[in-house]
This record gives C-alpha cells, sequence and structure tokens, in this order.
C-alpha cells in the first residue's frame, strides 16, 4: 500500500497545525473559561497580515513573525481590556454573545477592507518537496510543522515549570482557590488570553501559504480547534498536540476512506460523542466542564 | 414589590402584547406597501421562534445555539414529503415536528450532562451535523441546489397570493407561543424551571426532577422551532442546508430573545421587532455599499447591549430610564 506513508505523513503534519490553532483556545477556554467564539477570526487576521506583508512588501511570512507577534500582544491587550475583561465576571450568555458579537464584527471587517475574495500566498519555494520513506511533504508544510510542534513543547514547558505557567494552570482548576493562595488571577487570565492570542497569530502566519485565506476562513478551523480542544482536555497542551493528531488522522484517513464530502461529519460526530461520554477529554481533568465559577 | 404593582406590570405587558398584534394584523389591510407586508410576516415569524427558544433557552436556561437544526429539519421534512408524496404541508408540519421531538431528546440527553458553553457546543455540532447531511444526501434533498416547492396556491397546499393569510397564520403561531409562556410563567411549571435556570443542584435538593423538566422544555421548544421552519418554507418556496441549518439562524433566535428579555413573554417578540427593523434600517442605509458594514455595526451593537443590558429590555428598560431620571433628579 504505498499511499499509506503519504497519508500518514499528510495527517501528521496537519495535526500539528490543528494543535497550534488550539493550543490557544484550549488556554482561554481552561483558564478564563470563556468560549472565545472570535479565535477563528484571529487567525483569519493573522492569515491576511501574512498575505499582505508578501504582497506588498514581499516579506516572507516567516520573517514576518517578527512583525506579527508584537502585533498580536497590542491586539490581544486592546481586545482583552476593551471587550473580554468587562464579561470575565458575567453570566455565560453574555461572555458568549459578547465573542459571537466580536466575531461578527471582525469577519465583516475583513469582508468589507478585502472583500470576499480567496487570496492565496505562493512562496518561491513552496513547490519544493522533500521525499522520505515514501511520503512527500512541501518545504512549508515542513516549516509549520516543525514551528508548531516546538511551540507545543516550549509551552508545556512553561505551563508546567514557570511561575506563571503553573498560576495559569491552577487557576484553570480552580480561580477562587488560587486567588486565595496569592495569585493574581487577573494578571493570569490577561496572560492567558495574550498567550492565547500570540499561538493563533503564529499558527496563521503558517498557515497562509498553505491554504487560501478569506473573511469566513476562520469559522472552519475554528470548529475544528473545539473538537481538538475537548478532545485534549482543557487548559493541556499535550492533550491539544494528541487531539490535534487525532483529529487530522480522521480528517485525512477519513478523506481517503470516507470521501471528503463526509469527513466534516465525522469529526463532528467524534466530538458530540467525546463530550457526551467524556466531557473532561482524554487527558483533561476530571470535573473541570462542570464550569462552577 | 407589592402584588398590586406586579399585576399592573404584567397587564402593561398584555396591553403592548396586543398594540403590537393589532398592529401587525393592520399592516397587510390598511396598505398595498409589499415591502412592509413582507417584514411584518417576518418580523412574525421570528417573533414566534424566538419565543420558542425561550422555552429551552429562557425559561429552563439551556443555551441551545443549534436551534436552526430543529428548523431545518421542520423545513426539509415538509418539504420533502410535499414533493416525493404530495403529502399536504399542514400534514408534513406535524410530521416534521414530530420528527423534531424524537431528535430533540438527544438534545436534552445532552443537557442533562453537560453545562453552558458545553452544551451550547454539543448543540453547535449537532446543527452542523445536519448541515452536513443534508448538504451531501445529494438524491435525496438535492445538495446546496435546494428544494422549490412548486407554487400553487390553496388552503390545502399551505400557500397563498396574497399577505392576509400568511399574516394571519404567523400572528396565530405568535399569539399561541405568547399565550404558552404566560401560563408557564404563572404555573408550577414555571417556578420550577425558574428553580433550575437559577440554581440546578439546589433544584434537585428540593425534590425537582430536573432530567425531566429539561426533556419536556426542550421538546416543547424544538416542536414549536419545527413548526416555523416549516412555514418558512412554505412562504419562501425554497430551502437550502446552507441557511436553515446555518449558526447564524441559531444565533439569531437566541440573539432576538435575550435583547427582548429571557424567561419573559413579551421579550422575544419585542426582540424581533427590534432586530429585524435594525437589520432592515442598517441594510437600507449601509448595504448599498461595501458588504460586511451593516454587519459590523450589527456586531458591535450585539456586544454592547449584552453588556449594558444583560436581562433585556423588558426589565433592563425601566430600570435604566429610572435610573437615568434619578441621575437627572440628582443633578438638578
Amino acid at each position: 500500500m504505498a499511499v499509506l506513508p503519504q497519508l500518514i505523513a499528510s495527517a501528521i503534519i496537519l495535526g500539528g497545525i490543528y494543535a497550534l490553532v488550539s493550543i490557544g483556545l484550549t488556554l482561554v477556554f481552561g483558564v478564563m473559561r470563556i468560549v472565545n467564539f472570535a479565535h477563528g477570526e484571529f487567525l483569519m487576521l493573522a492569515m491576511y497580515l501574512a498575505v499582505g506583508l508578501f504582497a506588498t512588501t514581499g516579506i516572507d511570512p516567516y520573517l514576518g513573525l517578527l512583525i506579527a507577534v508584537p502585533a498580536s500582544l497590542a491586539f490581544g491587550s486592546v481586545v482583552y481590556f476593551g471587550v473580554i475583561r468587562p464579561v470575565v465576571a458575567r453570566p455565560h450568555v453574555v461572555q458568549i454573545f459578547t465573542t459571537l458579537g466580536l466575531s461578527i464584527v471582525l469577519q465583516n471587517a475583513a469582508l468589507f477592507l478585502w472583500t470576499g475574495n480567496f487570496r492565496q500566498l505562493r512562496l518561491p519555494y513552496a513547490e519544493k518537496v522533500l521525499s522520505f520513506a515514501g511520503a512527500a511533504v512541501t518545504v512549508p508544510q515542513i516549516v509549520a510543522f516543525t514551528v508548531a510542534a516546538g511551540f507545543t513543547v516550549a509551552l508545556f514547558v512553561w505551563l508546567r515549570f514557570t511561575y506563571l505557567g503553573k498560576a495559569m494552570r491552577a487557576t484553570a482548576q480552580d480561580r477562587g482557590a488560587a486567588t486565595l493562595m496569592g495569585i493574581d488571577t487577573g494578571k493570569v487570565l490577561l496572560a492567558a488570553f495574550l498567550v492565547g492570542t500570540l499561538c493563533v497569530t503564529v499558527a496563521g502566519m503558517l498557515m497562509a501559504p498553505l491554504f487560501a485565506t478569506y473573511p469566513t476562513v476562520g469559522l472552519q478551523f475554528v470548529l475544528i480547534a473545539f473538537v481538538v480542544v475537548v478532545l485534549g482536555g482543557l487548559g493541556s497542551a499535550i492533550g491539544a498536540l494528541l487531539g490535534g493528531m487525532i483529529v487530522a488522522f480522521i480528517d485525512v484517513g477519513g478523506g481517503y476512506y470516507v470521501g471528503t464530502a463526509w469527513k466534516e461529519a465525522l469529526y463532528f460526530v467524534v466530538f458530540i460523542a467525546v463530550l457526551l461520554v467524556r466531557p473532561a477529554g482524554l487527558f483533561g481533568q476530571r470535573g473541570a466542564e462542570h464550569l462552577g465559577a | 414589590m407589592t402584588m398590586r404593582s406586579f399585576g399592573w406590570h404584567r397587564a402593561r405587558e398584555h396591553l403592548a402584547a396586543g398594540a403590537l398584534f393589532a398592529a401587525a394584523l393592520l399592516v397587510p389591510l390598511a396598505t398595498d406597501n409589499l415591502f412592509l407586508q413582507d417584514a411584518t410576516i417576518f418580523i412574525l415569524l421570528w417573533a414566534g421562534l424566538a419565543g420558542a427558544w425561550n422555552i429551552a433557552g429562557g425559561f429552563a436556561g439551556q443555551l441551545s445555539l443549534g436551534h436552526a437544526a430543529f428548523f431545518g429539519l421542520g423545513a426539509y421534512t415538509s418539504t420533502l414529503l410535499k414533493i416525493h408524496l404530495g403529502l399536504s404541508p399542514w400534514l408534513g408540519m406535524l410530521c416534521g415536528a414530530g420528527l423534531v421531538v424524537a431528535a430533540s431528546g438527544f438534545i436534552a440527553f445532552a443537557a442533562t450532562r453537560l453545562r453552558g458553553p458545553y452544551f451550547a457546543l454539543v448543540t453547535i455540532a449537532f446543527a452542523a451535523v445536519m448541515q452536513i447531511v443534508a448538504a451531501r444526501w445529494y438524491s435525496f434533498t438535492r445538495g446546496n441546489e435546494g428544494l422549490s416547492i412548486p407554487f400553487d396556491p390553496g388552503w390545502a397546499n399551505f400557500m397563498f397570493a396574497g399577505k392576509l393569510p400568511w399574516t394571519v397564520i404567523a400572528l396565530c403561531y405568535v399569539v399561541a407561543i405568547y399565550a404558552l409562556a404566560t401560563w408557564i410563567k404563572r404555573s408550577r411549571l414555571g417556578y420550577q424551571l425558574a428553580g433550575m435556570r437559577e440554581d440546578d443542584d439546589a433544584a434537585q435538593a428540593l425534590g425537582i426532577d430536573t432530567r425531566s423538566l429539561k426533556v419536556l422544555s426542550i421538546a416543547i421548544s424544538a416542536f414549536l422551532t419545527a413548526l416555523g421552519g416549516t412555514f418558512y418554507a412554505q412562504y419562501v418556496g425554497f430551502v437550502d442546508p446552507t441557511y436553515v441549518f446555518s449558526i447564524d439562524l441559531s444565533v439569531k433566535f437566541a440573539l432576538m430573545c435575550i435583547i427582548g428579555g429571557m424567561g419573559t413573554a413579551l421579550g422575544p417578540i419585542l426582540g424581533a421587532v427590534l432586530i429585524t427593523a435594525l437589520e432592515m434600517g442598517l441594510r437600507a442605509k449601509w448595504g448599498g455599499g461595501r458588504s460586511g458594514l451593516y454587519l459590523i455595526v450589527y456586531g458591535a451593537l450585539l456586544i454592547v447591549v449584552v453588556r449594558v443590558m444583560p436581562e433585556g429590555l423588558v426589565a433592563g428598560l425601566p430600570q435604566t430610564v429610572r435610573r437615568w431620571s434619578a441621575r437627572a433628579s440628582r443633578a438638578a
């Protein structure tokens, strides 16, 4: 079966990308307990940034990260203080509809500014193919996967061993108790949101050479990211990586064996099943899904 | 709050609702303006659907973002039965509603296991699966091309040339939902639902069977939503998966109810009037230019309104007015 190595290679690369998109969401969801429906729009904006930079100045998206990272922190701060922080202590209804509103605004702002046309970023070396073990992958795919995997590991280490990372995990477990232990949860929430925005921005820059960019591109990926987050468990970086891999294998395998038309239905069904059977996810803490307060 | 002021408050709500119903009925009688007649029918339909969402989302506190699944199933069932078997859409509507009640059992099962955003995510995924099935099962649903219902007016076909019958039917739909919501609010069921919404665990501890309450409220809500789906299919004469199962539609039902006031009878109606008027106004003002502008304003308003008035207009507006007048009199 000559096609198998190629399927596996594609799935692993796709999994790394899904993981990077999802890590930001899992941090925000896990630590802040807010479902950020605008997460996909952050990704979309980053993709437009990469496309725009390349089209106007010829800056490579990988070099463009030097611009994108500070830009994402500035953008994340504005959104956090302007939109997110006022609703942190509010009921779920308010939070859900606030981020939905933000998503509508950003999506249509992109439609207004850049029209609904599909844009494809074509790097001069995008067609360069590396082959090994019977599988062929392109340079942008390799870069995207390497950076995504590196980011995930770095984030895992950071969450595990630094003070802020530990404070973040403590806040994810029990915000009230964390506050009582002297953790400045306000600062932790801001940090989680900024790191989340940073991750999704990097993901968007890496994905711009691989996927077409258009105003609703975020919706497609954010739904996948929700599946990954729920599979992997809230706030878990390793969970996001493994969840991303699982979804990517379903995606690629389903696309090949079941047909691309039905593969989306396949991972929504997996999503529903996981939520109903084990809502804490495969690697999450049991009970974390009871979003007490 | 004394009992007397409470009764007066309720009478005022009924008066406002009655005035709106009368105004809606007057439109097709008093004017030939097709735009206005069409807008009235849609406002009534949205008001009914927001009211249907209200029973699960408002009274029972089960925040569904997948009600488009029920709407679309209702629309598709009656349309498919009409096209393939020639069944009258009135019967098709009941079949659709019955099917949807069965499907709602799944959502209710999810509601008993999950809370808050998790429940919302399952409902989104549920509607997404329905959308994919309707879009891909080409031989049965004609996929993304959608299904057209041949125009053949007559009561038996649930299709009319003039706007008056449409208005009357939509009005009956809204009035029935309004009456149901008013009854629920005052009944034992309403108090039990309010208890469950405010604190699920405490309600269980008091001996309320929250599991049955969730099943019941979601089933009623889904049933009513399916009726609206068939009405939509008949009135527009066309269904396609991209619209009838879309998350935009699910959000719209919830949004109108939230803006108007969850758990109130009048709220969804007010929300539907306001949001539809706002949509039309914004689209008329900015829709002609580059696309997207009116939705930017719409999204921004959504963010502001849920923050400033999370309890909705019915409860929030009198409060806000009182606060402002108090501030004004202090300043004077």
